[in-house]
């Protein structure tokens, strides 16, 4: 767990410098709303480590209280993987916070911009420079 | 006698010159992802009446890259994902890790074939050496691809003059100039820095999880050019 989050730091650190994952395969602004932030909070319940995006699935209670299973998009693995993220650097049943914007189709899906991980840090996970926010 | 060595000396450095052959372009380089060619132009794009209303009626859900189509053999340079150069004598390959796909540029001197049919999508590409600058000419691209993610097109008029120039061990500058008269008024050029990556290529699928297709905007393009990336 500590190399995986030295490993997600190293992440951070490279946003810092400017080097972004990123994605070509479609337009941020034909999918999703940069008018629309939204803050999600849930546990995970499933990791998709695949080309062209990588996709996070948590568990978001709604205002009743019921489990709404939401498709948060990120950008590709192998941007990712580059930036120090690795398959398993978010894990079934962690309990995580994302930053992310909503699709216009109103659908439960958005685009990850930042991850807070079950210990506090906060690592860009999203498309950048795809038009979208930075965070 | 000293004039005789020193002319010597020249020669030998200019025929070592010639004898060196084209620069060595191999390596694997990445130019900054550009899904919007009106911004490094800071204009934008000299549309013909057809080509204004192509743009203005561009439908996203139909990027060829959202269904995993081939990009096209500028988008793909302009793709945020690395590409390996592979130079050979006759030909230089372009290995691209974004769809894992490639381009082969024959230097062998040899012309565009023909029947241009079989060459949709990445079109047929010639190369020269003009000194130290690959000139690549690519036609035979058809009409299917985008020029960019923003929505940008092109007619099967389409014709790429391409400039790959080595300016120092890890940058190439890539200049592309695109000519469509059916699409745009007059031909646009496009320089980007191409820079050596510390990295391998890896495998790209992008049928493997393709999830956007059925989130993408249907509706006709409503943003200003410009707007969309």
């Amino acid at each position: 767990m500590r190399r995986e989050l030295i490993g997600i730091a190293t992440a951070c650190v490279g946003l810092w410098l400017g080097v972004l994952p990123l994605s070509a395969h479609h337009s941020f602004a034909a999918e999703f709303d940069q008018s629309k932030p939204v803050t999600l909070e849930g546990a995970v319940t499933k990791v998709e480590w695949f080309n062209p995006h990588v996709y996070i699935y948590i568990d978001v209670k709604d205002a009743n209280g019921k489990a709404v299973n939401w498709a948060l998009e990120g950008g590709p693995p192998n941007s990712l993987y580059r930036q120090g993220w690795r398959k398993d650097s978010v894990k079934i049943g962690d309990r995580i916070t994302v930053t992310a914007y909503l699709a216009k189709d109103a659908s439960s899906t958005a685009s990850i911009r930042l991850v807070t991980t079950p210990d506090g840090r906060k690592v860009f996970a999203g498309t950048a420079d795809d038009g979208g926010p930075k965070q | 006698m000293k004039s005789t060595a020193i002319l010597a000396t020249f020669v030998l450095f200019a025929a070592a010159e010639a004898f060196a052959g084209p620069p060595d372009l191999s390596g694997v380089w990445q130019a900054p992802y550009t899904p919007d060619l009106t911004k490094p132009l800071s204009h934008d794009l000299p549309y013909t009446p057809y080509g204004a209303e192509r743009f203005k009626n561009v439908v996203h859900a139909d990027d060829p890259s959202s269904y995993c189509l081939p990009v096209g053999p500028a988008r793909i340079i302009q793709a945020p994902l690395p590409f390996q150069i592979v130079q050979t004598p006759n030909a230089v390959v372009l290995l691209m890790e974004y769809m894992h796909t490639f381009r082969e540029i024959y230097t062998d001197g040899r012309g565009h074939p023909d029947d241009l049919e079989p060459f949709r999508w990445y079109g047929d590409s010639v190369g020269k050496w003009d000194g130290d600058t690959l000139v690549v000419d690519t036609v035979g691209i058809g009409d299917r691809t985008w020029l960019d993610t923003a929505g940008h097109q092109h007619s099967d008029q389409l014709h790429l003059v391409e400039r790959f120039r080595k300016v120092d061990e890890n940058t190439i500058t890539w200049t592309v100039t695109f000519e469509d008269p059916k699409m745009y008024k007059e031909p646009f050029t496009v320089t980007l820095p191409l820079k050596r990556q510390k990295t391998m290529l890896m495998m790209y699928s992008c049928e493997e999880n393709e999830k956007d297709r059925v989130h993408l905007d249907n509706t006709k393009q409503s943003a200003k050019p410009g707007e969309l990336q």
